[in-house]
């Protein structure tokens, strides 16, 4: 009975932490979206350099869990985030407004998708 | 990682359920849920072994949930014998006093050809030799022949042979198992003894001895190297 209390007990474990995993990537791509949101906002007034430290900001959270997001996430949807990240940042320093806006949408939503991919629902399991 | 935990427990159901579907003859030496912890297990492992794009978790979370699932399975199918015969199925008779159950036969997918060639195998020739042929749940065939058919044993003619035992091995290619050599109770003295009479000197002159409970010793000399 141990062993049979112990094997569900580590499946319950597994499971929590999955769901945990992926509550907090939901709570991290919502926080990153939320600055980028804001850097957009800040484009829209004028205020570029603003827009920059803002978007620098997000990246620098990114790049902060980038161990927990490669040992976690499939490495190619880390690596488009970080080629998104550094596409906006090189349009913010070129001040085009139509190519920014693009890119920022770009990554917003891989950030989103990526956040939605790891929810237990039944979309994503059939 | 949550959806690839909860897909692995629904796949593993799913192929638990195709396998008992597929019949017996598929499963080989192995139980079901063991053939589908193998098949699965060797494919998650195989996948972020190749791609290095896939995180390493994403093979180990499914591994150990399947762990978890085959450990669950193998303690309940001591538990409770109805659900033991749900997952692995129970044995079924296919030849009873010489005659084929046709039913059976059909029932587990066997042919007749598959019959007489587990039959061969086992040095059945003639079918009216056989009181029962049962297919196990494992897709082995158990053939007991009838009483008239059985070999004499010894017992039947009144004969009672020693018992050898378990021989257990001292030396193997030229290395002392000192371990045994205590267990069987003997010491070095004993060895030298057992070795001059086979006109011996040093362990590693010898390929395999062997001791039974009789105390008889089986000794293989080491060939020359050409």
């Amino acid at each position: 009975m141990r062993r049979l209390w112990g094997a569900v007990g580590g499946m319950a474990l597994l499971l929590a932490l999955a769901l945990w995993n992926a509550a907090e990537l939901e709570d991290f791509t919502q926080t990153l979206s939320d600055t980028l949101r804001e850097a957009e906002q800040r484009v829209e007034a004028g205020d570029w350099a603003e827009a920059q430290d803002l978007t620098k900001e997000a990246k620098t959270t990114w790049d902060q869990r980038d161990l927990w997001l490669h040992v976690t996430l499939r490495h190619t949807d880390t690596d488009a985030v970080q080629t998104g990240f550094d596409q906006v940042l090189a349009l913010i320093d070129c001040q085009d407004q139509a190519e920014y806006a693009s890119a920022s949408a770009q990554l917003l939503q891989r950030l989103s998708l990526m956040a939605a991919g790891e929810q237990l629902t039944l979309a994503n399991l059939f | 990682m949550a959806v690839a935990l909860v897909r692995t427990v629904i796949l593993y159901l799913i192929i638990i359920v195709g396998i008992r579907l597929m019949g017996k003859r598929q499963v080989g030496e192995l139980e079901p849920s063991e053939l589908v912890l193998d098949l699965i297990i060797a494919d998650l492992a195989a996948v972020p072994m190749q791609d290095y794009g896939i995180p390493l978790l994403s093979g180990i979370g499914p591994i150990l949930v399947l762990l978890c699932l085959t450990m669950v399975l193998s303690v309940l199918t001591m538990k409770s014998l109805r659900f033991r015969a749900l997952l692995c199925g129970r044995p079924s008779i296919i030849v009873r006093d010489g005659q084929v159950d046709q039913r059976e036969m059909r029932r587990n997918r066997f042919t007749l050809d598959e019959l007489h060639e587990e039959l061969r195998c086992q040095g059945v020739a003639d079918l009216d030799t056989v009181k029962y042929a049962i297919l196990e749940t494992n897709g082995q065939l158990s053939v007991l022949l009838k009483a008239a058919e059985q070999p004499v044993t010894a017992g039947q003619i009144g004969l009672k042979p020693p018992e050898t035992g378990l021989p257990t091995v001292l030396i193997s290619d030229g290395r002392l198992l000192r371990r045994n050599l205590q267990r069987r109770g003997y010491n070095d003295t004993w060895l030298q003894k057992e070795l001059k009479k086979r006109h011996l000197s040093r362990e590693d002159e010898v390929f395999l001895l062997t001791v039974d409970e009789q105390g008889t010793v089986r000794c293989t000399p080491r060939e020359e190297n050409p």
